[in-house]
């Protein structure tokens, strides 16, 4: 949710802090900033919160609770009017109420469309939107600030019968369809909702997701329908993402915000159109078949602070609620929340102590080791893997991690992500062999001349029998015997009884350096070393004048003969940025040699 | 003859598993092809929650209700569903293991990866938020070294309330130190316990979960976590050598 710091200020007589120190409050009490800017802010809403603060007045809310300072004014605790239903001008039908929970519709007449005053403008653009006309700008306005969704029509695209207009709210027949505001027409099948122009049975629009472009606000529009409604947010987030029009409307519907926000919505948005549109609302209809209501939840001092290990006082809890502005009462050890329509989200007692452990703040949680507890932990299982491990490591073996999915196998997946590989493996044997024909290319960079990659993978399988945890070896080990099996099935080993007790072998890792993407060269070179020298040197020599591209030097062979020794040693040249070509490498073993020859060894 | 090497994350997992047995935690196992009650619905996690989407979460092709677990706290479910069935009231336990999400790898994120789940419970009162603090920071500074201090930010996961983002401060060699991101945590919500058959009003307990790889990346170094199971030996090898 983008937030504008001087909006938020709105809420407030007192100034704000600066903005570090307003990022820092959110950041430690309440939601994440994903990125800060000047007066922009980025804010990570939580899931259980969005309901509530996918909006300035929600968020404000949380600064004040956080910050303790009051807020100037909160239009969600203002009274609401009583609307004059005035001359039946519109009728409303919801189909299922389950799918619209309500559903408010106003009539103004007369407004006059055209740019938004600067102020307007200049808000929107803040965070990020563009402005439109003062019409749809101030739907925009009111549910960045209060978080309701809105929408309006031209009045006159809807077909008048006894002088009243008819919005109908159902599902959508198969194959009916629609032209948006983008200017895209949609196919539609019933499990998408659709407001309706109920005297002409044509859809105006995708309920919470995108307005229809029949009945469009343009320059020439002077009656105007309002909608603040609620839709189910299952339903409006699985036609959004169908229809891939998942924008700021459908976004707050899937969060479920309570209904009784329509009305706070459409008192702000008449208001607003009356300043930058003006025009007389002559009516309003409201459809709310099943109010909602919430449960007071209840808790105890010791609940909380045994949940939280921490030793608040009912005081400072209370403080908590206050700042919050969640009705509290105590009585002895329990506490009492009536939470506000707008906090869907508190709704069991661990929901209250989240609510003090993070407003006093989770710096003042001690942390504490866990006591002792009664017996050996059990890791039998592991260790008796890991010791399997242990032995094939002692033979030289190494071992890889490959990727799980596979071209084909016996259990597909319904959503790969990879379609060259939607199977799951039923065998490690594949990307085994490909890792060992790796490794076998890639030797020289990582064994002595004359090792040969020997390969292991412990993991998971996935036949039609059912998943197993596989391992698998390149080879055999001589010393087991020769019909010793390279692959097993460690779900039906016994692993337990051969890994109690066992003390693992442990491994320290230096820093990790990164091998270089491009090919090696491979040049031997072998010296008749002069008296006084002896190998040790002799690579020392050899390291010093082939400088940063050689990346390995082994000593392969040693003989001696007529009292002189030979040395023949691999050198392995790698770059981290290019190939190295014949000619660089050349000249490299060039330099090498004469080095070698002028301190008296033979180049043999 | 010149020994082999076992994989790095075989070698994270062994201290990781060392530190956690020396404070009383056991490990524990669960199919990776896992089904939709143990990776979602015993974990609070709603029928129509957006994580269940095809874009979130691999399903399986003609077998409904079966899943690739997206989290290992789905083996945090199958251990409580076993408490309860021996009538037990304290468990520790660490879940280390494969998991699977649908999303576009990067060099932060792969559609596979290990993930370190576990859980303390016990009776009423006695496993609180304060003793995953203690747990969780005594957990990284053995494990990244000492100077490492953990805080908690608010967050939001469906089976735990409440719930915690951890950040642990680390120096890398030669950098300045910084916080990062290193799991997610909180206290088990009730319907964790209700949902397998243990009694809310008599056990409590935290949980936490986060991505190994990750650790590893911190602790080593390392540029890009799809090179971790790549199958390529080079890796394996690719840490300047230290003798145990």
């Amino acid at each position: 949710m983008k937030v504008s710091l001087k909006w938020l200020q709105k809420y407030f007589d007192e100034p704000l802090p600066n903005a570090q120190e307003v990022a820092d409050a959110y950041t430690f009490h309440a939601f994440e900033i994903e990125e800060a800017e000047g007066d922009l802010m980025d804010v990570k809403v939580l899931p259980n919160r969005a309901a509530d603060c996918l909006c300035h007045r929600g968020l404000a809310k949380e600064l004040a609770a956080i910050l303790n300072i009051p807020l100037t004014r909160d239009p969600l605790r203002e009274p609401l009017p009583m609307w004059d239903v005035g001359r039946p001008t519109l009728r409303i039908e919801i189909e299922d109420p389950k799918k619209c929970l309500r559903y408010m519709g106003a009539v103004v007449k007369g407004v006059q469309v055209g740019p938004s005053p600067a102020w307007l403008k200049e808000a929107l653009e803040r965070v990020g939107q563009r402005s439109i006309n003062n019409l749809v700008d101030a739907t925009n306005y009111v549910m960045l600030d209060l978080g309701q969704p809105l929408h309006a029509f031209d009045a006159h695209r809807l077909v008048e019968r006894g002088g009243a207009c008819s919005i109908v709210v159902r599902d959508a027949k198969d194959g009916e369809r629609i032209t948006i505001l983008t200017g895209d027409e949609y196919g539609l099948t019933p499990e998408r909702l659709l407001i309706v122009d109920g005297n002409a049975d044509t859809p105006i629009g995708i309920a919470g997701v995108k307005g229809g472009s029949v009945a469009e606000i343009t320059n020439a529009t002077t009656d105007i329908i309002i909608e603040s409604a609620n839709f189910d947010g299952t339903s409006v987030r699985r036609t959004a993402q169908a229809l891939k029009l998942v924008t700021d409307a459908p976004l707050r519907f899937q969060n479920r915000p309570s209904p009784e926000l329509c009305a706070y919505g459409m008192q702000a948005m008449l208001e607003l159109i009356q300043k930058v549109a003006g025009g007389d609302a002559v009516g309003v209809v409201d459809a709310y078949p099943n109010p909602a209501t919430l449960s007071p939840v209840s808790t105890t001092l010791s609940r909380i602070n045994g949940l939280l290990g921490s030793e608040f006082t009912t005081q400072e809890m209370q403080d908590v609620f206050l700042r919050l502005d969640l009705p509290c009462k105590v009585d002895g050890e329990t506490l009492t929340v009536t939470p506000p329509f707008e906090r869907t989200d508190l709704l069991i007692p661990e929901d209250l102590a989240e609510e003090v452990g993070r407003i006093l703040g989770y710096d003042r949680i001690a942390p504490t080791e866990l006591p002792p507890i009664a017996g050996t932990p059990d890791q039998a299982r592991y260790r008796g893997i890991e010791r399997m491990k242990d032995q094939l490591v002692e033979q030289g073996f190494t071992e890889v991690s490959t990727q799980s999915f596979a071209k084909s196998g016996d259990v597909y997946l319904a959503n790969p992500l990879d379609a060259t590989k939607p199977a799951l493996r039923t065998s490690l044997d594949e990307n085994l062999a490909d890792a060992l024909e790796r490794a076998c290319r890639i030797a020289p960079l990582v064994f002595p001349p004359g090792q040969t990659p020997k390969l292991f993978e412990v993991g998971t399988v996935f036949p039609t029998a059912g998943e197993y945890l596989e391992l698998r070896m390149t080879e055999g080990v001589p010393a087991w015997g020769k019909d010793a099996p390279t692959v097993d099935n460690l779900s039906i080993a016994k692993l337990e009884e051969y890994g109690k007790g066992y003390e693992l072998k442990r491994y320290t890792l230096g820093t990790y350096q990164p091998f270089s993407a491009y090919p090696f060269a491979l040049r031997d070179i072998a010296v008749w070393a002069p008296a006084g020298s002896d190998d040790g040197c002799t690579k020392s020599l050899i390291e010093q004048e082939a400088g940063t591209l050689l990346v390995r030097c082994d000593l392969f062979d040693t003989f001696e003969k007529g009292g002189r020794v030979s040395y023949a040693f691999r050198l392995v040249f790698n770059s981290s940025d290019r190939t190295l070509t014949d000619e660089e490498v050349n000249g490299i073993m060039a330099k090498i040699s004469a080095t070698l020859t002028k301190k008296g060894y033979e180049i043999r | 003859m010149n020994p082999g090497r076992p994989h790095p994350l075989t070698v994270a997992i062994r201290e990781i598993a060392d530190i956690f047995g020396r404070m009383g935690f056991g490990i524990a196992y669960g199919p990776e092809l896992e089904d939709e009650f143990h990776n979602f619905d015993a974990l609070n996690v709603p029928p129509d929650h957006p994580a269940r989407d095809m874009q979130d979460t691999f399903w399986i092709k003609d077998q409904p209700g079966k899943v690739l677990r997206t989290h290992t706290t789905a083996v945090t479910s199958r251990e409580l569903e076993r408490m309860a069935k021996e009538g037990r009231t304290e468990a520790r336990v660490i879940a280390p293991g494969k998991v699977f999400r649908n999303e576009a790898t990067d060099t932060t994120h792969e559609a596979q990866f290990y993930q370190l789940d576990g859980f303390a419970v016990g009776p009423v009162g006695t496993v609180t938020l304060a003793h995953l603090k203690g747990t969780l920071e005594r957990f990284y500074r053995e494990y990244l070294g000492e100077g490492v201090k953990v805080r908690f930010r608010p967050s939001f996961f469906g089976f735990t309330e409440p719930s915690v983002e951890v950040d642990a401060w680390f120096t890398a060699p030669g950098k300045e130190g910084k916080w990062l991101e290193m799991c997610g945590a909180g206290m088990l919500h009730p319907h964790d316990f209700s949902s397998v058959g243990l009694d809310p009003k008599k056990v409590a307990g935290f949980a936490f979960g986060g991505g190994i790889e990750r650790m590893l990346m911190v602790k080593y170094g390392i540029p890009d976590t799809r090179l971790i199971h790549a199958g390529d030996i080079r890796f394996v090898y690719g840490f300047e050598k230290k003798t145990a």
